[in-house]
């Protein structure tokens, strides 16, 4: 243990995120001016006539010079204001709250499956080193991390959905429910709850079943890896060598001290695979129609709605940032060995 | 230490774990089907905005479409009707329009609608100049008055032959001014203040995902043939054919791919209908820049436009080839394009006015397109045309592409052919030919032609229809003689149902409308 407290390494780490975030709030104000064409135009549809494209844009502020520009989006990032998309009107903080709240309802169900995947079949694979049970876990493993987002959604939507028809293959529940669900927090797996409408929970959890375990077990191939690799370097650690010399069975050193230590490197790696899981819920929330801020990204991306672009990679950059940040907390808190 | 940390946050991600499968395990029980009559479609549009006085494109017009209603109409067929209006006289010059409105007629929240509402709308408009710019289409539009509850006069700066297709447009969708701000869009998400006379109330509305249209308990015409509409909206059209064919959507309209379609004629269990349509796909000449300023060039062009095989090869036949800017099926149609070029390519008549352009052969010529608006089909279009002309040994095509937000910035500015497409503010010829060949046209290819301009005017004066109509034919032969353009096809209008679905025919025609109201589901 070095001589920082825990206190002193959690205000250094946030102290930290703020030129990280500067950096990334530049980088995509930079890139999205860089792209060609006019974004007011384009999103207009042409009925506009020209003069009134202009008027539009010195209402939005897209004729003052860059600097100008830049200074006034940072200000308004920093008091909440994330604008309104150009093509619907849709203030971004309804698209954060509405459709954020899907993608949060897909990300934490894929990622319990990515975990329950990834940490049984990670622990068995480094039990039984070189076995067939190993080499299956790893070949699963590479296979699903290597495996697009989209391509394994296809699959799991002809299999699953057409060939057998067992499970819906869109959408965060069926049309029906979705129009007669009353809405709390958008997470509909928990306005069901809410409502104490069974039905609905029962149609809400079959269409979360095809996305979450798609975007679940491809965050599950980088757990497997993981695990199997801690696991196996447990196993020959002096403590295990030490607890099997004092005459301790072999299936308590395993499990009671073995497997719990493998397991301390997935809450970092859990941090780490937020930003993947986002950026797979993109191409998985597409896939599906999962309404969620993925899907919506795609839609104003093809309509050209460089405002909504802007703000919904904004906010993917701030809870990537925010979420490594508590995965440092929580390791500085489980592991008194980390700190500056 | 660490390991009693670690203890504690496992147990409490157990107990996360545990809660939530007993929940699951505490649902696991049939949900069972809900029978309704209520249809649900599919679609890969993107609703822009619902209130009319913002709305100017096909997605968000399908939504008003069962809500609001003009004076004007085509509710069934594509012939002009009154809707709201008993009927509307004009004067001599065609500058006063005055309506007489329909009794009886009331908002889906139960207020009545009189000539007070109708000037509010077309004031409205007027006054908010959404982003949109659907106020374009009431540019004549000098002021409206009333005369009592049930007239409204229209009084406009030029002669306006169009003016009853305008009022149909949702520019002329009557609100009530009760509900709606006289300065101000209402939200997509206003249910309780977005109120048309339509036969349906829009119940809710989720951006991007669901727009639940509900019967209006309070319209005066007939009673829809469903229970309600339930629009879904997809980001890929790939997983509405799947949910098409798993039965989870009963119809879907707007957009499957070629492919996608040819797929589903052959799928049991679903039928796709088809009717000729109104967009259209068309290729632009800046008439002025070098080489298509040279007349005979754009001729040899005309002559070896390869329509039949882009609408065969590229569109599998779900598009026709199209001989005219304004689509077959409409009043006023010519064939122009095939009476001075032909049906198919004529290579000899190509060469004979390369000829007369005495320019290099091949000549090098780049021809402009973009994917990102007209989808990926829009390569393989010209790719056909690329390979026609090349073949032909007169020209050396190169092909480029551009971002939409680029291009459409571009258009005539900066390039000499280009890619086009069009759907029109109202079926009307009018729509077609005025919106092209008018000077300073919005593509900016600077066609200016004097006597064109000519029956521009008179066709706008026209005091019959059948007047109206000689001269809009009359443009369509001009516009083939003297070529800012080349239209090369027509899409067709396609919906796909389950097989329990009737009434999809029935609204299938020249117009467009997806008509919900006819369509029933056993």
């Amino acid at each position: 243990m070095t001589g920082t407290s825990l206190r002193t390494y959690l205000l250094t780490r946030i102290a930290l995120v703020l030129p990280m975030v500067f950096i990334l709030l530049t980088l995509v104000f930079l890139l999205m001016r860089v792209a060609p064409g006019n974004p007011i135009q384009a999103s207009l549809g042409g009925h506009v006539p020209a003069a009134y494209v202009h008027q539009i844009e010195h209402r939005m502020g897209f004729d003052k010079p860059l600097l100008t520009q830049y200074g006034q989006y940072l200000w308004d990032i920093l008091r909440g204001n994330f604008g309104s998309t150009i093509t619907d009107n849709r203030p971004l903080s309804q698209i954060i709250k509405q459709n954020g709240a899907a993608t949060l309802e897909l990300t934490f169900f894929a990622m319990l499956v990515a975990l329950v995947v990834g940490i049984i079949v990670g622990l068995l694979a480094g039990r039984h080193r070189d076995t067939p049970l190993d080499v299956s876990g790893r070949l699963f493993g590479i296979v699903m991390y290597a495996t697009p987002p989209f391509f394994l959604g296809l699959i799991a939507q002809l299999v699953f959905g057409v060939w057998l028809g067992w499970l819906p293959i869109s959408d965060q529940a069926s049309p029906l429910t979705q129009a007669l669900l009353k809405t709390h927090t958008n997470i509909l797996f928990l306005d069901a709850i809410i409502d104490g409408n069974w039905t609905a929970l029962w149609d809400v959890t079959k269409h979360l079943i095809l996305p979450a375990t798609t975007l679940g077990l491809i965050t599950a191939g980088v757990f497997i890896r993981l695990i199997r690799v801690n696991v196996i370097r447990t196993l020959r650690d002096d403590y295990i060598e030490a607890a099997r010399a004092r005459g301790i069975v072999e299936r308590r050193v395993v499990f009671h001290h073995a497997f719990k230590n493998a397991l301390v490197p997935v809450i970092t790696v859990v941090g780490l695979n937020l930003a993947i899981l986002l950026g797979g819920a993109v191409l998985t929330e597409t896939t599906f129609n999962w309404p969620g801020i993925g899907h919506e990204l795609y839609v104003y991306l093809q309509n050209r709605d460089y405002t909504a672009v802007q703000g919904i990679i904004v906010v993917f950059a701030l809870v990537v940032v925010a979420v490594s940040v508590l995965v440092d907390f929580i390791n500085a808190y489980v592991d008194p060995r980390i700190r500056y | 230490m660490a390991k009693r940390r670690l203890r504690w946050l496992l147990a409490g991600s157990a107990v996360a774990a545990v809660t939530l499968t007993a929940a699951l395990a505490a649902t696991a029980y049939g949900s069972g089907k809900a029978s309704s009559k209520i249809v649900i479609d599919g679609t890969t549009g993107t609703v822009v905005n619902i209130d009319p006085a913002n709305e100017y494109d096909y997605d968000s017009f399908t939504v008003d479409l069962p809500i609001y209603q003009g004076l004007y109409g085509f509710p069934s067929g594509a012939k002009l009707k009154p809707v709201l209006a008993k009927g509307c006289t004009h004067t001599k010059n065609l500058k006063t329009w005055t309506c007489q409105l329909r009794h009886g007629v009331k908002f889906s929240n139960g207020d009545p609608m009189t000539s007070a509402d109708v000037k509010y709308s077309f004031d409205r408009v007027q006054k908010i100049k959404g982003d949109q710019g659907i106020w374009t289409l009431l540019t004549y539009l000098k002021s409206t008055t009333t005369s009592g509850p049930y007239t409204v006069v229209f009084h406009l700066t030029n002669p306006d032959s169009v003016w009853p297709y305008i009022l149909s447009t949702n520019a002329g969708y009557v609100v009530d001014k009760n509900t709606y701000p006289a300065d101000k869009i209402l939200a997509n998400t206003d249910t309780t203040h977005l109120v048309g006379t339509g036969p349906y109330k829009l119940t809710k509305f989720t951006p991007g995902q669901q727009a639940v249209l509900t019967p209006n308990t309070h319209y005066w015409g007939p009673k829809p043939k469903n229970g309600g509409v339930i629009i879904n909206y997809y980001s890929k059209s790939s997983t509405m054919k799947l949910d098409l064919q798993k039965g989870a959507i009963d119809m879907a309209f707007q957009t499957f791919t070629p492919t996608e379609i040819a797929s589903l004629k052959k799928t049991k269990g679903v039928k796709v209908h088809s009717a000729p349509g109104v967009n259209i796909r068309y290729l632009v000449f800046n008439v002025k820049r070098p080489p298509f300023n040279n007349i005979h060039v754009r001729k040899a062009i005309a002559y070896l436009m390869p329509r039949a095989q882009i609408a065969g090869r590229v569109w599998h036949h779900t598009v026709s080839p199209l001989y005219s800017m304004v689509p077959k099926g409409l009043p006023g149609a010519t064939q122009a394009y095939k009476k001075m070029y032909g049906a198919k390519p004529n290579l000899k008549k190509a060469k004979a006015e390369m000829k007369a352009a005495k320019v290099k052969k091949p000549l090098p010529i780049t021809l402009w397109y973009t994917p990102t608006h007209y989808g990926d089909a829009s390569a393989d279009e010209y790719v056909e045309m690329q390979r026609a002309l090349n073949a032909s040994k007169l020209f050396k095509v190169t092909l480029k592409s551009a971002e939409w937000a680029q291009y459409s910035g571009a258009l005539g500015k900066t390039y000499g052919a280009f890619q086009l497409g069009w759907f029109p503010d109202y079926p009307d010829a009018d729509d077609y030919t005025v919106s092209f060949y008018q000077p300073k046209s919005f593509y900016n290819n600077q066609y200016a032609n004097r006597q064109m301009n000519k029956l521009i005017s008179k066709e706008r004066a026209a005091p019959t229809t059948k007047k109206r109509l000689k001269y809009l034919r009359g443009m369509q032969t001009l516009a083939a003689k003297t070529l800012p353009t080349i239209p090369y096809w027509q899409g067709n209008m396609i919906a796909v149902g389950r097989s329990n679905v009737s009434g999809i025919p029935a609204t299938l025609d020249a117009t467009y409308y997806m008509r919900f109201w006819l369509i029933s589901k056993s």
